[in-house]
């Protein structure tokens, strides 16, 4: 086993280095392949891990760094939750680094490009398997750096670089939060193992614990892209589209919803830390879906339905729910990685065009990429029998069954959402494959980048066999989680679970059909209207509430503008210029002084005398 | 080699030596500058000796915890010894001079042209002065080198230097020199009193640790100690000469400025104040947390809004620094050696960073960020080195600098969770100015069309060296971390 | 028959007040203002003097001894220099030799 996680973790970080020290020098098929190779071997110990895997263990590689009592191992914990993402990591990220060697094959930086990806993947494994938690911020700030550099990746254009730099410092903000919890609980504790945190949560009053579960929160909404954190997600859209779809889709976003699952068995027992999570997860799934209703640009489209999908684990998360959360987490990874890599071919197609409203008939000349497409749609969508059906609605039976009125009313806006949901994905749909106006641009790498989303549309499709209903037979992952605590399947009557699955099929149809009616029949005259100057509704939902602005206003400019005054006026000012100030005076007083001697020996003289006359006055006054 | 080989004065005044020696090629620049490289590697070399035998118990007749030690009669009258010792602190701050100074030498080779002989013979002879100041164990004999070194930064500056050289040397010395006359104030009114109680006059540090001080004079002997080493630190609000001083000088300068004499401060702090005042200096850490604090975000705060590249790591050293600051106003075993990480890792990544601006001015004589812009593609080599130590800068995990600041907050938050969370908000602004810089220089599109050339062999070597130190004691800073534990050990039981 | 040390004193510090009423008032004249140094020395030298017989130690006589001779190279070496600074300047008026200005 250890030598299966080793390998995990260094197929990727030696082919990361390869490619960034050697990789300029090496030929583009040989840094392709190296790439390639790297990430899938990595694959293939995940599987066979996962095939010898029997019961969670602790493998310890060595020490990273200990002081006194602090000691940080290089850890790995495997375990059911981490496993299956493992494996899901492996997969996902092996079959977009065969897209990206087709999509970028255009492109001259390939050497960085690749070296940034398979570190990327590296980043994100450590993050996954560690077991202590400064190897988990590892991980955390590597995805991250990753992110950061793979966004502005076509640095010469501005705009991207700002995007990278957004998407760094917002998430930095959040993983500021985690280093607190860190510094907090080792203080605590005297551990930062996450199985020894983990069985230790009793320990604790019930205050402290909702506080460490709000700064893990803080830290996945910077991850997650969870409301209020979520501004950098759509502008990270600027990155090449396998980076959109590897690490803002499938794995690094959901980041934060793995690192609240992980550390459920020590904030799951306050209530309050898991209501908050479920509301935050409640008013992200809705947020996102809204704003993805008015985008244009399609990736953008897509960015926006991310967020709101991870609104759906974190409220499974938040209703206890870790099954359903990491279930939906894997099905979302293989149809949102499924959506974007098809996305990339359209937009391949198009010449680099992303507004949906300027696409069209794509259904007749891209069909391969049409049904699979379709396919992401469908399970983004909810229809019934895909995968993203039910496991959605495993988060919203777990809600169902958590009761209470504020489950139960996040019960009704998950449903409200789920009806946005469908709508949207098919307004995208209809816009993009819809129409006969078509184009035929299909150039050789696309034939084989669509080669790549078969594998991922069969896997969204029958994701649901991951975990059927319990009315079928026994879900796989609730069986596989069943040690895990929160990972206890929902106990419910059969007739009640597929009265709820029936309610949330029938929102799904209905979302399908309202879709129909306004982009599918009614397309033509949507076209003419996209022309129009937007609503105001229309644009407060295109800029995503306008978030941006408000930040922009309440804190970007103060910074830059305080941060100026700090500089030119404090620290020039007000230090230097009166420590300056002192200097000057002091020469002044000096060169005052100075002018008494004068030279001329008369002065002196009568100074002198009259300096005696002094000391004699002063010691005649003594005296009597 | 018999023990009794006085490594530690050869340590200290091998570098002299080879100043005069320098002196003595002076008619061949070239022959100057191999002559220095020789001795400054030389030097590094003779590190190796203490580390083979750093695992030793102790020194016959030394203090506790050192490992080497060399004592004799100086000035018998006054009771000034010569009194060298080195423990696991010494050691570790002893090696990052030896190592700093080869890339100071290092990266002058080309920049310097001008009167290159007395430029190596002060370079050298500065080196003297900052091991002497870390390994002296007499108060007197400390005090001299801890001016010695002084007056070659301040040729150095004022000699070579750009822009208001002559101003920002001025202003450099006077403000050291302000605390350190303080300074001596204080170690005399400490000699006279443990004189006048013990009858026996000594300035040795560890004759004069259990000197009973009464609380209200040994927090003026403290806060004179304190202004002194916090001016070097520097610590806000006593920073605005390093700007300066940063700005204006070689590159060289600037690289032993921040890597070494910010560094004596620090290890002023722990050597000599807290040991000789324990309850002064606890009276006072509350004053030591507000600066600590509030320097860490006010110098990262204000780097932001920096156009001048070095001014802005100018400003980011005393962010850096203010870390180092709370780990030892925290005084526990974990911030400490924080802080001593800290110390090490700051030295490499911002002289790298002092570095790498320094090689850009020489292509295009600005260190304007406004010049910059769009260079990755140019230059790949060179960027990719300032990506990496910019990052390691902003405390990214797997590189030197999250190690020190990672213990210092640990370690801070058990002691003082107040001045912790003050402190983690640094987190978040050092990567914003981090971040700028590397976005406007490295990215986005070329403000002017620079004529560029990628690192020279010589350039790479150093930024190679210099990398890879980052990442070993990123990833691996055990060996360090293990050195500094017995002495911190003995540093904090003592309290 | 012995003088009271207070007369003697009395004497000296009129002699010395003089010298010092020369030397403030005739600055015009390098010699005038030797001339007070010398009166002034005088001065003190009758402080020794009559100090010394009134304790009767003999230091006092010879420190007067010791400012005679003092005295005579001092007056010999300033009177070449107030040569030497007339030849130069054409002047012996003090305040015009003031090239030590602050």
């Amino acid at each position: 086993m250890q030598t299966y996680l080793t390998l995990m973790l260094l197929f990727p970080l030696a082919g990361g280095l390869t490619c960034a020290l050697a990789g300029r020098k090496l030929p583009r098929q040989a840094v392709e392949i190296l790439a390639c190779a790297a990430v899938w071997g990595s694959f293939v110990c995940a599987a066979l891990a996962a095939a010898s895997y029997a019961a969670p263990q602790t493998v310890t590689l060595g020490g990273w760094f200990s002081s006194f009592d602090l000691l940080i191992p290089i850890s790995l914990y495997l375990d059911p939750l981490s496993l299956s993402l493992a494996v899901m990591i492996g997969f996902v990220c092996g079959l977009i680094h065969v897209y990206a060697v087709f999509y970028m094959r255009k492109e001259g930086d390939y050497a960085r490009f690749f070296a940034l990806l398979n570190i990327f993947v590296f980043a994100m494994l450590t993050l996954v398997l560690a077991e202590s938690l400064p190897l988990l911020y590892l991980g955390w700030e590597g995805v991250g750096f990753c992110s950061y550099l793979l966004i502005g990746f076509w640095y010469t254009d501005k705009n991207n670089a700002d995007a990278g730099r957004k998407a760094f410092i917002t998430t930095r903000i959040g993983d500021t939060a985690l280093v607190i919890a860190l510094a907090w609980m080792f203080q605590l504790f005297g551990t930062l193992s996450i199985t020894q945190l983990n069985g230790m949560g009793f320990l604790m009053p019930g205050s402290i614990v909702t506080a460490i579960g709000i700064l893990f929160l803080i830290a996945a909404m910077g991850k997650s892209a969870q409301v209020p954190l979520m501004v950098w997600l759509p502008d990270a859209m600027a990155g090449p589209t396998p980076v959109s779809a590897m690490i803002h889709a499938a794995t690094m976003v959901t980041a934060g919803v793995y690192l609240l699952s992980r550390m459920y068995p020590l904030i799951g027992s306050s209530a309050t830390a898991m209501a908050t999570i479920a509301v935050t997860g409640g008013v992200t799934a809705f947020y996102g879906a809204t704003c993805a209703l008015a985008q244009r640009d399609l990736k953008r489209v897509l960015a926006f339905s991310t967020i709101s999908q991870i609104g759906y684990m974190m409220l499974g998360v938040g209703a206890g729910a870790v099954t359903a959360a990491t279930f939906h987490l894997l099905v979302h990874a293989f149809f949102k990685a499924l959506l974007f890599l098809g996305a990339g071919c359209v937009i391949t197609a198009m010449h680099h065009e992303q507004d949906i409203f300027k696409m069209g008939g794509l259904r007749k000349t891209l069909p391969l990429t049409f049904w699979c497409y379709l396919a992401g749609a469908a399970c983004l969508a909810g229809l019934p029998l895909t995968g993203g059906f039910f496991s959605k609605d495993s988060i919203l039976v777990a809600l169902w069954h958590k009761g209470g009125t504020l489950y139960q009313s996040l019960y009704a806006l998950a449903l409200l959402t789920a009806l946005i949901t469908a709508y949207y994905s098919f307004r995208m749909v209809y816009l993009v494959f819809g129409g006969s106006d078509g184009h035929k641009h299909v150039h050789v790498e696309l034939k084989f980048m669509q080669l790549v989303l078969i594998p991922l549309a069969i896997l969204g499709l029958f994701g649901g066999v991951l975990n059927l209903p319990s009315y079928i037979g026994e879900g796989f992952l609730t069986r596989f989680f069943a040690g895990l605590a929160g990972g206890a399947a929902v106990e419910g009557t059969h007739t009640e679970e597929l009265a709820l699955q029936a309610v949330a099929a029938t929102i799904a149809l209905a979302g399908l059909l309202a879709a129909y009616v306004r982009y599918g029949k009614g397309r033509s005259q949507r076209l003419l209207e996209a022309k129009a100057y937007p609503t105001a509704m229309a644009a407060f939902l295109l800029n995503g509430w306008y978030f941006d602005r408000l930040y922009q206003a309440v804190l970007i400019r103060p910074y830059q503008a305080l941060s100026g005054v700090l500089w030119q006026k404090v620290d020039e000012g007000v230090i230097d210029d009166s420590l300056d100030r002192l200097a000057g005076g002091l020469g002044f007083s000096g060169s005052w002084l100075g002018r008494w001697s004068t030279g001329r020996v008369s002065i002196y003289i009568v100074s002198f005398a009259a300096g005696g006359a002094l000391m004699l006055g002063y010691l005649a006054w003594l005296a009597l | 080699m018999t023990p009794d080989f006085p490594i530690l004065t050869l340590l200290v005044f091998l570098p002299l030596l080879g100043s005069l020696l320098v002196f003595a090629c002076w008619r061949s620049d070239t022959l100057v500058r191999w002559v220095a490289l020789a001795v400054s590697l030389v030097e590094l070399a003779l590190c190796a000796w203490p580390l083979a035998v750093s695992d030793r118990v102790a020194f016959p007749g030394a203090p506790a915890g050192f490992f080497l030690f060399e004592d004799a009669t100086w000035i018998e009258r006054f009771g000034i010894r010569y009194t060298l010792g080195m423990d696991g602190i010494s050691l570790v701050m002893v090696l990052l001079t030896a190592f700093i100074t080869v890339i100071a030498v290092l990266v002058s080779w080309e920049g310097i042209k001008e009167r290159v002989p007395l430029f190596f013979a002060l370079l050298l002879a500065m080196q003297s002065g900052i091991q002497g100041v870390f390994l002296s164990l007499d108060l007197f004999l400390f005090y001299l080198f801890w001016e010695a070194m002084l007056i070659p930064m301040l040729f150095l500056i004022g000699i070579w230097g750009h822009g208001r050289r002559v101003y920002s040397a001025v202003k450099f010395f006077l403000y050291t020199f302000l605390g350190s006359l303080l300074m001596l104030v204080a170690i005399i009114t400490l000699y006279l009193m443990h004189g006048s109680q013990t009858g026996n006059y000594t300035f040795s540090l560890h004759g004069m640790l259990n000197t009973s001080v009464p609380l209200g004079i040994g927090v003026w002997l403290y806060a004179a100690f304190l202004l002194s080493f916090a001016i070097k630190f520097p610590l806000f609000p006593l920073h605005t000469w390093l700007p300066d001083a940063h700005t204006d000088a070689p590159t060289a300068g600037s690289v032993i400025l921040a890597s070494l004499l910010l560094k004596t401060g620090a290890y002023g702090l722990i050597r000599f104040a807290y040991p000789l005042f324990p309850e002064a200096a606890h009276a006072m850490t509350p004053v030591l947390y507000v600066a600590a604090v509030f320097g860490i975000s006010y110098g990262a705060w204000v780097a932001f809004a920096q156009e001048d590249m070095k001014r802005l790591v100018a400003y980011s050293s005393v962010s850096h620094m203010g870390f180092v600051a709370l780990g030892i106003a925290a005084w526990s075993p974990v911030a400490l050696s924080g802080a001593l990480m800290q110390m090490v890792n700051h030295g490499i990544t911002t002289g790298a960073l002092f570095a790498m601006v320094g090689m850009l001015d020489e292509r295009t004589q600005s260190r304007e960020i406004i010049t910059y812009g769009g260079i990755w593609g140019k230059v790949p080599v060179l960027s990719f080195f300032f990506l990496m130590f910019c990052m390691a800068s902003a405390g990214l995990p797997g590189l030197n600098n999250f190690i020190g600041e990672f213990l210092v907050l640990v370690g801070t938050f058990r002691v003082s969770p107040a001045a912790a969370l003050g402190a983690f908000l640094g987190i978040v602004l050092t990567l914003v100015y981090t971040v700028r810089l590397v976005q406007e220089v490295l990215f986005g599109k070329e403000n002017k069309p620079l004529e560029l050339k990628d690192l020279s062999l010589r350039e790479a070597g150093v930024l190679a060296v210099l990398g890879l130190s980052a990442v070993y004691l990123g990833v691996h800073p055990g060996p360090v971390l293990e050195l500094l534990k017995a002495p911190i050990e003995l540093l904090t039981t003592v309290k | 028959m012995s003088v009271p040390l207070s007369h003697v004193l009395i004497l000296a510090s009129v002699l010395f007040a003089m010298g010092l009423g020369c030397v403030v008032a005739w600055r015009a004249n390098v010699i005038m203002m030797l001339i007070g140094i010398e009166i002034m020395l005088n001065a003190v030298m009758l402080t020794f003097v009559g100090g010394s017989a009134h304790w009767g130690i003999a230091d006092g006589q010879l420190f007067a001894l010791m400012i005679m001779a003092l005295t005579s190279a001092e007056v010999s070496l300033a009177l070449a220099m107030v040569v030497y600074l007339h030849r130069r300047k054409g002047s012996v008026n003090t305040d015009d030799f003031d090239s030590m200005k602050g």
